[in-house]
C-alpha cells in the first residue's frame, strides 16, 4: 500500500514536469561534465598506461645516456644465458635531409627536418606489435637495399606521417641522416612503446641498428639514450633480478625500471590534467545547486496554500520538509541520471579537444564506477542545495489558509543604526538552530563532496575554501552594485523604473541569477587572461630574445667550419659556442647518490638527471652570484700576506636551486661521472640564473682547464631573421650532418600547439559552466513567470506596446548581465593575476580588448538567456491572462 | 490579538474571553473584517494571540509549541474552510484519509470510504477535486475533518462559495455529523439563519465581542 505522502509527492512532480526541466538540466551539466572527465581519465589510464609491459618495451628497461661500459657490456650479455630475451634500442635526435623527393611533387631536395631517430634490433618489440603502412614484416622493412637509392645502397627507414606531411614526402621517397642514404620503406602508424604525440622534439624514423652505423651520428659525447630492454621467463622473479640489476650498475650509470613503475612522469601529468578538468567539473555542479535551490523555492512558494493546509490538517513542519525532500531527491536522481547520460555521450568528445596529446583514435568505452560516482554526486549536491530553501517550510504559518499574507517578518524600526540591524538579523539566525546546523550541513557536505572529487582532503578543502571566498566576493560585489543602483536617481520613463524596480522586489532572484553567470564569467576570465599571457610568452617574448637554433654535438674538429659557415654565409649573426661534457652525479661529499631512492621525489630530478658541465672564465651574463666567488678571485692572499695555494679540486659554481634541492653548500664536493670516469670538483659558488632568457646556461659551470682531455662537443646558438633559417640549417647539415639543429622556434610552436590544446580543453569545460550559469538564469526567471505574465498583461491594457515592453526587459537582463560581468572580470583578473605572479612567475597585464570582450558578451549572453526565457510572454493576449484572476 | 503591518500594528482582537461546553454549538457572528475567522484561526491553534490563553480539553494551546500544536489539531480539532483547501493532487478518498496517514495510520481508507458515503460521494471516490462540483468538495471537506473524530469542530463560513440550496444541504451534513460524532461546534457565519441554529451566538463587532445570545436549550456537559 503505496502511502498517500507519496502519493502526493509523484503526483505533484507529475502536474509539474515542465518547471523541474530545467533543475534537470543544471544537475545534469554538472553530473555530465564530471562523469565525461572520470570516464575520459578511466579510458585513458586503460589504454594508454593499461599495457605498461608495451610501453616500456619490456619487463625490465636499462637506460643509458651514453655509450655502455664494456663492463655493463659483459653483464648484459651474462643475462642471455639466463632466459631473458635482450632487445637494445638507440633513441637520438637527429637531422634528415631530403635526398630525392616524390616525384609528383616541387622539388624539395636538400630540405632537412629535425627528427626523433630509433634504431631498432632484431627483438624488437619485446611487447606489443609495431603498426606499419604498408603492413610487412619489419626485418623486411629495414633490411640494405643494394640499389634502393638511385642505383646506390641504401637501408630502409619507416618514417611518422607528420614527416612526410613537412618535407613532401612518401612512401619510396629519399633521405640521407648522417653519412647513411634510407628509402622511405613504409609510413610508421603506432609505436608500442611511445606515447600517442605529446612533445616530441620531431618526427620519428625508425631505422636498423646496421643502418645507425652507417650514419656515424654516435661518436664520443653525442647525445643519445642507449635502452636494453628485458623479457623475462614466467620462472624468473622480478623483484629480486632488479634488486641484482641495480646493484651490480649501480655505478654505471644505468637507470633501472619495471613495467610496474613505468611512466611516472606521464602518470602524474594525465592525474593533474583528470584533477583540474574533474574540479571545474565540480565547479558546474555547484553553481547547477544555485539553479536547483531556486528551482525549489520557487517551486514551493506556489505550494505555500498546500502547506499551510497539511499544517492545518496537523502535520508538523519535519513531516512536510521530508516529503517536498524527498521530492528533491528523486528530481535530483533523475537529473543525475540524465547527466550519466550527457557524459557518457560528451567523454566521446573529449579526445577530439585533447587530438595532438592523445590519440584521437583512442576507444572510450563507458564503465561503472564513474557514471555510479557521477550519480551519487549529484544526488548528494541536490540535497546539499535543497536543505536551505526546505527550511522555509517551518515558517509557512497554517494562518494562511484564511490570510492572504501572514506578517512574521522581523520589521524593524528605520531609526535603528544599521550596526543593530544587522545585529540583530544576526542574533535571530544564530538562534535558529535548525537554520544553522543546515548551514553547517550545507557546508560540510560540500566540502566533503569536493574532498570526494579531488581525492585529496587538503585539496578538496582548499577548493572549498577557495570556492566559498568566491562566492563571498561575488554576492559582495553584486551586493554593492545593486545598492549603488538604489541610489541611482528613478528614471521617469515607466518601464526603465520598472526594469530596475524588478531587479530589486521582494521573491527576486537578482542575487543568484548574477551569482551563477558571474561564476562562469570567473572562470573563462581567468583561464583567456593565463592562456594569453603564456602564449604571449611562448609566442612574443621567447622568440624576441631567444636565439634561432641551438647546435648539438658539434665535435671538437668541426668547430673551425661551423665557425666558418656562419661567418662566411650570415655574417651579421651573432653565435655563441660553447664546449660541454656530459656527466652524472655519483656521490656528495663522498656520500654515493642512489637514483633509486630518489624515484619517485618531488625534486628527486635533481639526483638522478645528467649534468651537462662547460667551463667559463667569466661569469655569464644572466648569472647573479650569490654565494662564494668566482675563479680569479680564489687566488687572494691570506692575513700573513702570503699568497692562497689553489684548492684540491677543481673548483665548480652550482645554481643554486640545484644546490638547495642537492644538500650543497660551499666547499661541498662533487663526483661526476664523465664517460665512465670520475670528476671530482668543489663547490665555490652558488648562481642565480635567469632561465627565462633562453640563452645557454647551466646548472655546474667549472673552472677553465678542468677537464682538458675528457670528451667534450660543442652547443652552438645563433640568431638569424625568419628568412634566413632554412638556408642556415641546410647549409650546416649539409657540410656537419652529425649535428642537429634544433629550430627554436618549431619547439616554442610545439609546445604552444600542445599547450593551446590543453587550453581547448579546459576552457570547453569552463564554457559549459557558463552555459549552466545561463541555464540557471532561464530557470529562476521561469519560477516568476507568471507573476510576469500577469505585469505585462496589466502594462498592455494600459497601452504599452510589444516594443516598450522588450525595450524594459532588455534594460533589467542587461543590468543583470553588466554586473555579472563586472563581477566575474574583477574576480578573474584577481584570480588570473594570482596565478601568473605565483606560479608562472609572470607580470600580469591590463587586457582592455579581454575585459571590454569579456563584458559586452556577458551582456549578449544574458539578453539571449532573458528573452529565451520570456518571449513567449509577451506574445499572450492580456484578456486570457486577467480572465484567469 | 495584534498584528504588524510594516512598522504600524493593527489590533484585529481585543478584550475576546469566553467559554464553550462540549458538544454546544457556537455561532460567531459579525460583519466582514470584524475578527470572525481570526477568532476561529486561533482556537485552531493556527496562529498565536499576542495576549491571553486559550484553553481546549484543560490544554493551554498558546504554550504549545508548533510541532506540539500540529499534534495537538490532528488529534482535537477538526477544521472545515469556505474554500474547502482540498489538495488538488489529491483523490476524495485520498484527501479524506490524509489525516489519519500524518497521525501514522495507514488504515484509514475503509474509514474514509464509510464517510464519504455518509455525504453521499460513494461514487466520487476516485475523483480529483477539479473534477467534482462545489458542493461535492465541500462534502469531501467536511468527511475530512471528521475522520479523526475530533472533539471540536470548527467551520469558517462553510457555505460562503455555495449557492443556497448546496450550501443548505451541506449545513444539513455538518449538522448531522456533529450529532453523529458528538463534537463541539463553532461555527463563523454572516448568515443569521444559519445562526440562528446555534445554541450561542456571538457577535463580534471592530475585533471586540459586543454581544452573546444563548440559545433557550443550553448545553449539559463540561467545558469544551
Amino acid at each position: 500500500m503505496i502511502p498517500i505522502s507519496v502519493k502526493l509527492a509523484w503526483r505533484e512532480i507529475n502536474s509539474a514536469w515542465s518547471r523541474f526541466l530545467f533543475l534537470f538540466l543544471c544537475i545534469a551539466l554538472g553530473v555530465g561534465a564530471i562523469v565525461a572527465v572520470d570516464l575520459f581519465a578511466v579510458n585513458v589510464e586503460q589504454v594508454i598506461l593499461g599495457d605498461t609491459r608495451a610501453l616500456l618495451g619490456g619487463d625490465v628497461e636499462l637506460s643509458w645516456r651514453r655509450a655502455i661500459s664494456d663492463k655493463s657490456r659483459s653483464m648484459l650479455d651474462s643475462l642471455t644465458d639466463r632466459d631473458i630475451v635482450l632487445s637494445h634500442v638507440t633513441e637520438l635526435a637527429a637531422m634528415a635531409m631530403v635526398n630525392s623527393p616524390n616525384s609528383q611533387t616541387p622539388l624539395t631536395k636538400g630540405a632537412s627536418q629535425l627528427v626523433e631517430l630509433k634504431a631498432i634490433d632484431s627483438a624488437y618489440p619485446l611487447y606489443g606489435r609495431l603498426v606499419v603502412e604498408p603492413d610487412l614484416q619489419t626485418a623486411q622493412l629495414l633490411d640494405p637495399l643494394q640499389s634502393g637509392c638511385g642505383g646506390s645502397p641504401c637501408f630502409g627507414a619507416l618514417a611518422q606521417e607528420s614527416l612526410l606531411i613537412r618535407l613532401n614526402l612518401t612512401v619510396g621517397s629519399e633521405l640521407r641522416i648522417g653519412q647513411a642514404s634510407f628509402l622511405i620503406t613504409a609510413v610508421l602508424k603506432k609505436e608500442p612503446d611511445r606515447i600517442a604525440n605529446g612533445f616530441s622534439l620531431g618526427p620519428r624514423v625508425m631505422i636498423s641498428r646496421e643502418a645507425l652505423e652507417a650514419t656515424a651520428l654516435v661518436q664520443t659525447g653525442s647525445r643519445i639514450q642507449e635502452r636494453y630492454r628485458l623479457s623475462i621467463s614466467d620462472s624468473t622473479s622480478l623483484e629480486p633480478l632488479m634488486g641484482e640489476l641495480r646493484g651490480r650498475l649501480s655505478q654505471e650509470g644505468a637507470q633501472v625500471s619495471s613495467f610496474r613503475d613505468a611512466q611516472p612522469r606521464l602518470r602524474r601529468f594525465l592525474d593533474q590534467l583528470n584533477l583540474y578538468l574533474g574540479l571545474i567539473g565540480f565547479t558546474i555542479l555547484l553553481v547547477g545547486g544555485i539553479g536547483v535551490a531556486c528551482t525549489i523555492q520557487g517551486f514551493l512558494t506556489q505550494k505555500i496554500s498546500i502547506i499551510a493546509t497539511l499544517k492545518t490538517l496537523g502535520a508538523d513542519s519535519s513531516q512536510i520538509i521530508r516529503l517536498y525532500l524527498t521530492q528533491s531527491l528523486f528530481l535530483g536522481g533523475i537529473g543525475s541520471l540524465l547527466g550519466a547520460i550527457v557524459g557518457i555521450a560528451l567523454h566521446q568528445v573529449l579526445p577530439l579537444l585533447l587530438q595532438g596529446i592523445i590519440p584521437e583514435t583512442m576507444p572510450m568505452n563507458p564503465t561503472a564506477v564513474p557514471i555510479i560516482r557521477g550519480i551519487v554526486l549529484g544526488i548528494l549536491a541536490t540535497l546539499a542545495f535543497s536543505l536551505w530553501p526546505l527550511l522555509a517550510i517551518r515558517h509557512v504559518s497554517p494562518a494562511l489558509v484564511y490570510r492572504q499574507a501572514v506578517d512574521h517578518s522581523q520589521a524593524m524600526d528605520n531609526t535603528q543604526s544599521r550596526l543593530n540591524r544587522c545585529r540583530a538579523i544576526l542574533t535571530h539566525w544564530l538562534n535558529d538552530r535548525a537554520q544553522v546546523m543546515v548551514s553547517i550541513s550545507m557546508m560540510v557536505g560540500v566540502t566533503g563532496l569536493a574532498m570526494w572529487q579531488a581525492h585529496s582532503l587538503t585539496l578538496g578543502l582548499f577548493f572549498s575554501g577557495a570556492c566559498a571566498v568566491a562566492v563571498l566576493l561575488l554576492l559582495g560585489g553584486t551586493g554593492i552594485l545593486y545598492r549603488i543602483l538604489r541610489h541611482v536617481p528613478i528614471p521617469q520613463r515607466y518601464l526603465l523604473r520598472h526594469a530596475v524596480k524588478n531587479l530589486q522586489r521582494p521573491g527576486n532572484f537578482t542575487k543568484a541569477m548574477t551569482l551563477a553567470i558571474g561564476i562562469g564569467v570567473m572562470l573563462m576570465t581567468t583561464l583567456t587572461i593565463v592562456q594569453r599571457s603564456l602564449l604571449d610568452l611562448i609566442g612574443n617574448q621567447i622568440p624576441s630574445q631567444a636565439p634561432s637554433f641551438f647546435f648539438i654535438d658539434i665535435q671538437p674538429d668541426q668547430y673551425p667550419q661551423f665557425v666558418r659557415v656562419l661567418e662566411k654565409e650570415f655574417p651579421d649573426s651573432p653565435y655563441d659556442l660553447v664546449p660541454v661534457v656530459r656527466s652524472r652525479l655519483t656521490a656528495i661529499n663522498g656520500q654515493p647518490i642512489n637514483p633509486e631512492e630518489h624515484k619517485g621525489q618531488r625534486n628527486g630530478w635533481y639526483f638522478t638527471r645528467e649534468y651537462v658541465l662547460t667551463t667559463s672564465r667569466d661569469l655569464p651574463k644572466d648569472n647573479v652570484l650569490t654565494q662564494g666567488q668566482w675563479w680569479d678571485h680564489t687566488k687572494e692572499s691570506d692575513s700573513d700576506g702570503a699568497t692562497k695555494t689553489p684548492s684540491d679540486f677543481p673548483l665548480v659554481s652550482v645554481e643554486e636551486d640545484a644546490a638547495k634541492n642537492l644538500g650543497l653548500t660551499l666547499g661541498s664536493i662533487l663526483t661526476l661521472d664523465i664517460q665512465g670516469v670520475p670528476f671530482v670538483a668543489k663547490v665555490s659558488s652558488l648562481r642565480q640564473v635567469d632561465w627565462s632568457s633562453f640563452s645557454i646556461n647551466f646548472f655546474m659551470i667549472v673552472e677553465p682547464g678542468s677537464f682538458d682531455g675528457a670528451p667534450f662537443t660543442y652547443i652552438a646558438t645563433t640568431r638569424v631573421p625568419p628568412t634566413l633559417e632554412v638556408p642556415l640549417q641546410q647549409a650546416m647539415v649539409a657540410v656537419m650532418p652529425n649535428v642537429t639543429a634544433i629550430n627554436v622556434g618549431d619547439v616554442l610552436e610545439n609546445i604552444g600547439r600542445i599547450f593551446r590544446q590543453l587550453a581547448l580543453g579546459i576552457q570547453a569545460l569552463a564554457l559549459l559552466c557558463l552555459v549552466t550559469g545561463a541555464v540557471v538564469m532561464i530557470a529562476a526567471i521561469s519560477i516568476n513567470r507568471y507573476r510576469r505574465l500577469h505585469e505585462l498583461a496589466i502594462v498592455k491594457a494600459l497601452g504599452g506596446s510589444r516594443r516598450l515592453l522588450v525595450f524594459s526587459l532588455g534594460v533589467e537582463f542587461g543590468i543583470i548581465g553588466a554586473f555579472a560581468g563586472l563581477v566575474g572580470l574583477g574576480l578573474g583578473c584577481l584570480l588570473s593575476w594570482s596565478l601568473l605572479y605565483f606560479f608562472f612567475d609572470l607580470t600580469w597585464t591590463f587586457d582592455l580588448v579581454v575585459l571590454s570582450t569579456g563584458l559586452l558578451l556577458t551582456i549578449l549572453l544574458t539578453l539571449m538567456t532573458g528573452f529565451l526565457g520570456t518571449y513567449r510572454l509577451l506574445g499572450f493576449p492580456p484578456l486570457s491572462v486577467l480572465r484567469q484572476e | 490579538m495584534q498584528l504588524r503591518a510594516g512598522s504600524q500594528s493593527v489590533k484585529i482582537l481585543q478584550d475576546i474571553s469566553f467559554e464553550v461546553f462540549t458538544n454546544q454549538v457556537v455561532a460567531i457572528v459579525g460583519p466582514s473584517g470584524s475578527g470572525k475567522s481570526t477568532l476561529l484561526g486561533l482556537l485552531a491553534g493556527l496562529d498565536r494571540p499576542t495576549e491571553g490563553s486559550i484553553r481546549i480539553h484543560q490544554t493551554n494551546i498558546t504554550t504549545l509549541t508548533e510541532t506540539e500544536m500540529a499534534h495537538f489539531r490532528r488529534k482535537h480539532i477538526g477544521y472545515v474552510f469556505q474554500a474547502f483547501h482540498l489538495i488538488p493532487t489529491l483523490t476524495a478518498l485520498e484527501n479524506v484519509a490524509l489525516p489519519l496517514e500524518l497521525q501514522g495510520i495507514s488504515t484509514g481508507t475503509s474509514r474514509a470510504k464509510a464517510l464519504l458515503q455518509s455525504v453521499g460521494l460513494e461514487h466520487r471516490l476516485q475523483h480529483y477535486p477539479v473534477q467534482l462540483s462545489g458542493g461535492e468538495q465541500q462534502r469531501v471537506a467536511l468527511a475530512r475533518a471528521f475522520i479523526v473524530q475530533p472533539p471540536l469542530l470548527l467551520a469558517d463560513e462553510p457555505t460562503g462559495n455555495l449557492d443556497s440550496s448546496t450550501g443548505a444541504m451541506v449545513i444539513d451534513l455538518l449538522w448531522e455529523l456533529h450529532q453523529q460524532h458528538g463534537s463541539t461546534l463553532i461555527l463563523v457565519t454572516h448568515d443569521m439563519s444559519l445562526a440562528a441554529r446555534a445554541q450561542r451566538i456571538l457577535t463580534l463587532r471592530d475585533g471586540t465581542m459586543v454581544n452573546e445570545t444563548t440559545h433557550p436549550l443550553p448545553s449539559s456537559g463540561p467545558e469544551a
